[in-house]
C-alpha cells in the first residue's frame, strides 16, 4: 500500500486545528434560536445544554461567567434566543456553540418585536442602503462627538485621538446615553450637530456587562442620525451587539477607541507622506535647475541680452526657491553622503552611548531607510 | 450660528486640499512637460503649500471643547469641564 504523498500528512490535530480555525474566522457570533434540552449546570458553574429544533441540534456550552448573568439554568423544551460563536472542541472532535447570551423567546417577546418594526421602517426609507454610505474625510480636523461627558466612550476617543492625530479639535455634544429621556437628548444634540462647522460625527458610548441599547434603537435617533450633514460614525461599545445607529451610520465601529482609529489619519503616516513628497519636489526641482544652468550657459550666443537678462532672473528665482526647499529638508545633507541614525522610536543617535550593542536602529540616507544593527564587539 | 475654523485665513484650504494639490504639483513637474516658468510657478505653489501642511501637523496639542446652547438658542465651545 502506498499513500499518494503529494500533499502533507496532517495529525488528527492539525486538521482539527484547521477546522476550528476556519470556521471561527468565517462565522461571526450571531444569534441562534432553538428549543433547550437536557440543560446541566456543573459545579465549576459551566452550563452544557442542547439546543435544538425540528431538523438539527447544537451542543453548547456557557461558561461560568456568561452562565452566572443568565440566571437559572432553562428546563426542558423551553424557546430560547442564544447568542454566540460556532467553534470546534478538538478534544472531542465536536462543533459546539459557545453561549454569551440565552434569553427566554416569551421576555424578549414585545422588545424584539419593537426593534423589528422600527427596522422595517427604517429600511423601507432606505435609511440602511449601502448607497447612502458616505466615505470618512481622510483627514479629519474638527469631529463633533455625541457622548456622554462621564463616560468612557469619551475618555477613550479622546486618548486614542491624542495619540494618533493631535491636531484634532474636538467639540463634545453632551448627552445621556441611556436611561429615560436619552434618546431625546441624543436626538437633540445629533441636531445640534448640523449647526457646527466639523468634518464628522461620532456618536456613541463606552461598553458595560449590562447594555441597555435602547436609546441606539430609538427610531427618531436613527433618522436624526441619517440627518446629520457630516458623515457619521456609530461606536455602541460592544463586540457582538449591533444597534440600529451602527446601521444608519456611515461607518460602524466596535468600540470608541476603534471609532476613533477609524475617524483620525494616523499622523506618523501623515508626516511621512509629507516628508516623501518633500523628497520628490526637491529632486524635481533639482533637474529643472540643471537644465536652467545649461541654457543660461549657452544663453550667450544665441539671445538677445533682455533674454539673457530675463533668463538670469528666472535662474535667481530657481535658486532662492531650492535654497528655501533646502532650509524645509534635510535631504540636499544627506545627498552629499552623511547619515541620520535613528532608534526605533526616532530618536536621533548622537553619541556613542546612544547606540546599544545588538540594537536594532535605522539609518536614513538620502533615497530611504536602511535598518541596521549595532554589532557586537 | 457655523463656527469659524480656528485660526488663519478664512479661505484655508484643508489639510487634505493641500496634500491632492502638492501630489498633483510634484506629479506635473516629474513629468517634465511644462515650460519653465510655469514649472517654477507651480514648484513655488509647491514649496508654499509643503511649509503649510508641516506646520499643520506640526501644530498639535489636540483640542477637546464642549459645545453649549446659550439661552437664545445659540451655540459656542467652551472648555471642558473635567
Amino acid at each position: 500500500v502506498t499513500l499518494g504523498l503529494s500533499q502533507d500528512v496532517l495529525t488528527v490535530s492539525e486538521l482539527a486545528g484547521a477546522v476550528k480555525l476556519l470556521v471561527e474566522e468565517t462565522i461571526q457570533p450571531l444569534w441562534v434560536r432553538g428549543e433547550v434540552t437536557g440543560c446541566k449546570a456543573w459545579s465549576s458553574g459551566h452550563w452544557y445544554f442542547t439546543l435544538r429544533d425540528a431538523g438539527a441540534q447544537l451542543r453548547c456550552c456557557m461558561w461560568r461567567t456568561y452562565a452566572q448573568r443568565a440566571g437559572r439554568p432553562p428546563a426542558d423544551g423551553t424557546a430560547v434566543y442564544a447568542f454566540g460563536r460556532p467553534t470546534l472542541y478538538e478534544g472531542k472532535g465536536e462543533f459546539q456553540f459557545v453561549v454569551q447570551r440565552l434569553l427566554p423567546t416569551a421576555a424578549v417577546g414585545d422588545e424584539q418585536l419593537r426593534l423589528e418594526q422600527v427596522k422595517a421602517s427604517l429600511a423601507a426609507d432606505g435609511l440602511f442602503d449601502p448607497a447612502r454610505k458616505r466615505p470618512l474625510p481622510r483627514y479629519a480636523e474638527r469631529a463633533a462627538l455625541v457622548t456622554s461627558t462621564d463616560g468612557a466612550a469619551l475618555r477613550d476617543i479622546v486618548t486614542v485621538t491624542r495619540k494618533r492625530w493631535p491636531l484634532a479639535t474636538l467639540l463634545v455634544v453632551a448627552s445621556r446615553v441611556q436611561g429615560d429621556g436619552a434618546a431625546g437628548e441624543l436626538v437633540a444634540a445629533l441636531e445640534r450637530v448640523n449647526h457646527l462647522d466639523v468634518d464628522l460625527c461620532i456618536v456613541g458610548r463606552g461598553g458595560g456587562a449590562q447594555l441597555d441599547l435602547a436609546a441606539f434603537n430609538d427610531e427618531a435617533v436613527c433618522r436624526a442620525l441619517a440627518a446629520v450633514r457630516v458623515p457619521t460614525v456609530s461606536a455602541v461599545g460592544h463586540e457582538t451587539d449591533v444597534a440600529l445607529t451602527d446601521l444608519v451610520a456611515d461607518v460602524r465601529a466596535a468600540t470608541p477607541s476603534a471609532a476613533a482609529e477609524l475617524a483620525f489619519a494616523d499622523a506618523a503616516d501623515v508626516r511621512r507622506q509629507v516628508r516623501q513628497l518633500g523628497t520628490r519636489l526637491a529632486r524635481s526641482l533639482g533637474r529643472r535647475a540643471e537644465l536652467l544652468d545649461e541654457r543660461l550657459a549657452r544663453a550667450g550666443d544665441r539671445l538677445d541680452a533682455s533674454m539673457e537678462q530675463r533668463l538670469a532672473a528666472t535662474s535667481h528665482r530657481a535658486d532662492r526657491l531650492g535654497a528655501e526647499l533646502d532650509a524645509l529638508s534635510p535631504l540636499r545633507v544627506l545627498e552629499r553622503g552623511y547619515a541620520v541614525p535613528r532608534d526605533e522610536s526616532g530618536r536621533v543617535l548622537r553619541r556613542r552611548a546612544d547606540f546599544v550593542e545588538g540594537a536594532a536602529f535605522s539609518l536614513r540616507v538620502a533615497d530611504g531607510e536602511v535598518p541596521s544593527r549595532v554589532r557586537p564587539e | 450660528m457655523n463656527q469659524p475654523r480656528g485660526s488663519g485665513p478664512p479661505a484655508a484650504a484643508s489639510l487634505a486640499e493641500e496634500l491632492d494639490r502638492l501630489e498633483q504639483i510634484v506629479r506635473a513637474l516629474e513629468a517634465d512637460e511644462l515650460d519653465l516658468d510655469a514649472a517654477l510657478a507651480l514648484f513655488e505653489e509647491g514649496v508654499a503649500r509643503l511649509r503649510r501642511a508641516r506646520e499643520r501637523l506640526a501644530s498639535a496639542q489636540l483640542r477637546v471643547r464642549a459645545v453649549l446652547e446659550d439661552a437664545d438658542g445659540s451655540l459656542r465651545d467652551a472648555e471642558l469641564d473635567g
